[in-house]
């Protein structure tokens, strides 16, 4: 059992260390921590040693093994891709009308689908004003498109599920980032362990993520650029194209080289190890060449069941994984897991002895070799 | 205030020393009064601009000290007796031209009042001001009880006339607000008549321009202003109200002056030293009367100083000495320079007692060591730990939690400059120590406005400065002015609490009424910064997420001086004293208490004196004799556990 920890910590451990992606797991837990602009701000000291806003936070003592026999009752594994299932292609069904969607449209068709099945009370999403992304909670089918399309900055979107939680609603769905899905896991498996009889989160959806850009950095360049003109939508067209799509509202579209862009992604982002959000239910993505699909990891029984439903209802339509696309996607996450880990534990932040200082991640020696030793050659 | 113009002559009343100062201006005829509040001082021109109508007297609370200065310069250039009162600090705002009207000098006798505030009780210094008589050229006088308070003012414009200058009073904050028995003189009858007269030469005080003009030609006006320092110092000598008290021989002569007076006086009688020492108390510190001193000195060998804060009458007086020593002989002297009198704080009888014990090697300490240090750990431990905090229902408690928030939430470092009021408790934690910087009045504007132009040298933290609405009026508009100009990116948050409240709600320009009561056309601090060009948005502070959120909008904008004005009347003010807009509850069952969630944020952080912690329940209460119902802490409950109803 890690030992939990307050505020103090969370501040000195994870936000003073830039280790902080603004995931919203310790926003309206209690009036200290807010977030803003993807930023997290602690407004006044607490007096705590032992506190929520720790426990759920994934950037300090996430550890692997104790997540990993919580959501699927399997220790963590080596494998790149994390605990799965199955691995498939999929887009949205003839239910979902004749939506066009940034990839396939495969989190908005199951959000869809399980809202209006009644196996949720209400999603948790993320939506957007101008720029900046913010959390939302639906409870209707049809809002759930008002907050499609990708967002490229971290969102404070957990907070969401802690006001949803506290204003009793008992199933609720919701779509995570990886740093997000893994925030989720924690609260689940909760080390506080207070009175929560209910698991109030029925599923989570994870989305594939390889880095998030630092909102006020990225509202800079992108000003400098357009100047006051408002956004209609950015997009990041799958590889090779290797640019940003900016929509203005005025009609005009701009191409920023991914270069560039990258240069604005947050420190916190080259130490996660998480390409394809293990801890969740199902896990989308895009599929390289093939900008109508998504990529469709399942990896619980309740996953399995709610997507086999939505095909059956017309809702989803899935295929298998090319061989190709499998592939390069288990190059892909190998390779940002082993980065992640090699500077995490350089930077002695790996399975420290706990009189010593608290960890980022833990998990078992042998897996970590055999993570490290396994991507060799890749890159 | 009827008391001030209602009694006999002759007949003895109890007053507070700023009213001795007020009847004494009465007696002595004055006209028009001006000044800026500012404690130990604000009663003066009050309990004047009371009696205003009556006395026929105008007077006026002033934008600023400087401009009351010329306002009751003014009045003296055509022929009334006019008085001018601020603080200790007022004397440096009005400094620049306090020195041109001493060079120029005046006409109806004109007295300078500056009350200051010796142990900083009401300030956030304790500057002096008597250092700027002996800077200007000026006479300096100082009551050394409350009757001479009276009376000294009544001579201070005789004096003035005589001289055709300028006279200070100084008073500290013990003579301004300590009571004792006056007896009245006559008020006088008839009207005084303004005229200014101007046909004369440029040279000509009396009929002339007045003008304050030494361009290499000090001899024409600096060397007769000299002259008449000169004049006050022969009139010194016979004046009055330096007396002497004592043996003929004393072992020891204090030398005092100010409330001063009364302490050596009481520690000397309460060391039964009546046959060994004497105290020579000066009214007339500056000039010093040279041959009163010499007569005194010649007494004795041993000299005290007691004075207050900085050794400037130790210090004159040794001049003197010095240059008397071929006559009266080598003294010894005993006061700060020695280190028998702090130079730190207000005096009191026991330090007195504890110097003179020293000096004389007597055995008596102020107060048996034991005592004191049994005092001191019970004071430590009964005691229970009070910090400075604002009054329940405050406006700026609210004001500050959402600036403080903003700037938190912002995340860039920002702070906030913060200058002199209520406000500026704003430093410490019952203002969520929100404030990094706190100099004079109005100043946190101005340094804000230089932060905002340090981007070019790489200081990108977003900059705020906190400022009152009188402070605007003050100094914080010229800041402004500049800012505008400059285009730094500041945001200026505008406490406005519709009044001059620390000083007890004084008129100022932006209020709709002047120091008579008279109704005024009140300036709009929003109009005023918008036709400077700044943008302005208004909010209502007890409104703290909206206040929050407009705050968080101005600093992103990074184009200029910007100003948010947060308006709502001090908790205290005449139209909130006694009214509660909603009547408070807690609902317990829902108070998280200390459980993680809460950890007690509206008794450990907001701290309203109105919320109270329940140790033995666990949960908050709220203390209705002390809520002033102003609704805010609803909002900072994270449960919603604290109600509010509107109130009937």
């Amino acid at each position: 059992m890690v030992k939990n920890s307050g505020p103090y910590e969370l501040l000195s451990d994870v936000i003073h260390k830039d280790l902080c992606i603004g995931c919203g797991a310790c926003i309206d837990l209690c009036p200290y921590f807010k977030s803003y602009k993807g930023k997290t701000a602690m407004l006044f000291p607490c007096t705590f040693s032992e506190g929520k806003c720790f426990a759920y936070c994934p950037k300090v003592e996430l550890d692997l093994d104790e997540l990993s026999r919580h959501c699927f009752e399997a220790p963590y594994s080596a494998d790149p891709l994390g605990h799965y299932h199955s691995i498939e292609i999929s887009k949205a069904g003839r239910e979902m009308g004749g939506t066009q969607f940034q990839a396939g449209g495969t989190v908005s068709a199951i959000m869809s689908f399980a809202l209006k099945k009644g196996y949720l009370d209400g999603a948790v999403l993320t939506g957007r004003e101008g720029l900046l992304p913010v959390p939302c909670f639906v409870t209707q089918p049809e809002e759930v498109l008002k907050c499609a399309t990708s967002k490229y900055t971290a969102a404070p979107t957990v907070s969401a599920l802690n006001r949803a939680i506290q204003d009793g609603y008992e199933a609720i769905g919701i779509v995570a980032t990886p740093c997000q899905a893994q925030a989720i896991a924690l609260m689940r498996s909760s080390r506080l362990d207070e009175n929560d009889c209910i698991d109030p989160v029925h599923f989570v959806v994870g989305l594939f993520c390889t880095w998030s850009l630092d909102f006020r950095a990225f509202e800079d360049f992108i000003e400098e650029r357009t100047g006051t003109e408002s956004i209609a939508k950015v997009d990041i067209p799958p590889p090779p194209a290797e640019i940003m799509e900016v929509y203005l509202a005025n009609g005009a579209k701009l191409e920023m080289p991914l270069d560039e862009i990258r240069k604005l992604t947050p420190e916190s982002c080259s130490y996660c190890f998480d390409m394809t959000a293990e801890f969740s239910d199902i896990s989308v993505g895009v599929l390289e060449g093939r900008p109508d699909m998504n990529t469709l990891i399942i990896r619980t029984e309740r996953g399995q069941k709610l997507v086999r439903e939505a095909v059956d209802e017309g809702y989803l339509i899935v295929d298998g994984i090319p061989e190709d696309a499998m592939e390069h996607l288990t190059w892909a996450s190998e390779n940002k897991k082993k980065r992640a880990l090699k500077k995490a534990g350089d930077a002695g932040m790996i399975n420290t002895p706990d009189a010593e200082k608290r960890s980022m991640v833990r998990l078992r020696g042998e897996i970590l070799e055999r993570i490290m030793v396994a991507s060799q050659g890749c890159e | 205030m009827s008391y001030l113009i209602n009694g006999e002559a002759g007949s003895s009343h109890l007053l507070m020393g700023n009213e001795a100062i007020v009847r004494g201006a009465l007696e002595g005829g004055v006209s028009v009064a001006t000044g800026y509040p500012g404690t130990p001082s604000s009663e003066i021109v009050e309990s004047l601009a009371g009696v205003a109508k009556e006395r026929n007297l105008y007077v006026e609370w002033s934008v600023n000290e400087k401009v009351a200065l010329e306002v009751a310069a003014a009045a003296s250039f055509a022929g009334l007796r006019s008085m001018c009162v601020m603080k200790q600090n007022g004397v440096n705002v009005t400094s620049d031209f306090l020195l041109h009207l001493a060079s120029s000098g005046t006409r109806g006798g004109m007295v300078l009042v500056s009350c200051d505030d010796p142990g900083a009780l009401s300030s956030v210094n304790e500057g002096e001001s008597r250092l700027f008589a002996k800077m200007v050229e000026i006479p300096l006088l100082e009551p050394g009880d409350f009757q001479e308070a009276k009376d000294i003012t009544k001579w201070a414009f005789e004096l003035s006339e005589e001289i055709r200058n300028l006279v200070m009073i100084r008073s500290v904050t013990r003579m301004s607000h300590a009571s004792g028995n006056v007896r009245y003189g006559k008020l006088p009858d008839g009207k005084a008549h303004a005229q200014f007269d101007f046909h004369g030469s440029l040279l000509d005080q009396e009929k002339g321009p007045m003008i304050s003009m030494v361009v290499s030609a000090a001899e024409l006006q600096h060397g007769p202003q000299q002259e008449k320092l000169r004049k006050a110092a022969g009139i010194f000598e016979e004046c009055p109200f330096n007396t002497y008290n004592g043996p003929e021989r004393p072992e020891l002569l204090i030398v005092t002056s100010s409330a001063c007076n009364l302490y050596s006086r009481e520690a000397i009688k309460a060391l039964n030293l009546e046959k060994k020492a004497g105290v020579l108390k000066l009214a007339t510190t500056w000039p010093l009367p040279r041959n009163v001193i010499k007569r005194h000195f010649a007494l004795t060998d041993r000299i005290m100083i007691v004075e207050e804060v900085l050794p400037t009458l130790e210090e004159n007086i040794k001049v003197l000495a010095a240059e008397m020593a071929p006559e009266i002989g080598i003294k010894t002297f005993y006061g700060k320079r020695s280190g028998h009198i702090p130079s730190v704080g207000e005096m009191n009888p026991d330090l007195v007692i504890g110097a003179l014990s020293s000096v004389l090697g007597l055995k008596r300490k102020s107060m048996p060591e034991a005592f004191a240090g049994k005092a001191r750990k019970l004071a430590e431990t009964v005691v229970p730990k009070r910090e400075m905090t604002f009054c329940p229902g405050c406006p700026h408690r609210a004001s500050y939690w959402s600036i403080h928030n903003a700037i938190e939430m912002d995340n860039r470092k920002g702070f906030v400059c913060g200058d002199i009021g209520c406000y500026t408790l704003g430093m410490l934690p019952c203002g969520f120590s929100t404030l990094k910087t706190v100099h004079s009045m109005g100043s946190g504007s101005g340094i804000a406005s230089g932060f905002g132009k340090l981007t070019q040298f790489g200081m990108d933290q977003p900059v705020v400065a906190v400022c009152g609405d009188s402070l605007f009026f003050l100094a914080a508009m010229h800041a402004m002015a500049i800012a505008v100009l400059q285009t730094s990116p500041f945001s200026l948050v505008s406490l406005d609490n519709s009044g001059t409240a620390m000083t007890g709600f004084q008129a100022h320009p932006g209020i709709a009424a002047n120091a008579m009561g008279e109704e005024m056309p009140a300036l709009d601090i929003a109009e005023i910064c918008r036709a400077m060009g700044a943008r302005v948005e208004k909010a209502d502070p007890f409104d703290l997420e909206g206040t929050r959120k407009a705050l968080n909008e101005m600093m992103e904008h990074r184009e200029g001086a910007k100003v948010l004005i947060l308006q709502q009347a001090c908790a205290l003010s005449p139209q909130r004293k006694g009214r509660k807009s909603y009547e408070m509850e807690i609902d317990e069952e829902m108070c998280l208490g200390e459980e993680c969630g809460c950890n007690r944020i509206c008794t450990r952080i907001f701290g309203c004196p109105g919320i109270v912690w329940n140790r033995e329940k666990g949960v908050s209460t709220i203390d209705e004799l002390i809520c002033t119902g102003c609704g805010v802490c609803a909002d900072i409950c994270p449960q919603g556990a604290i109600k509010r109803r509107e109130a009937e």
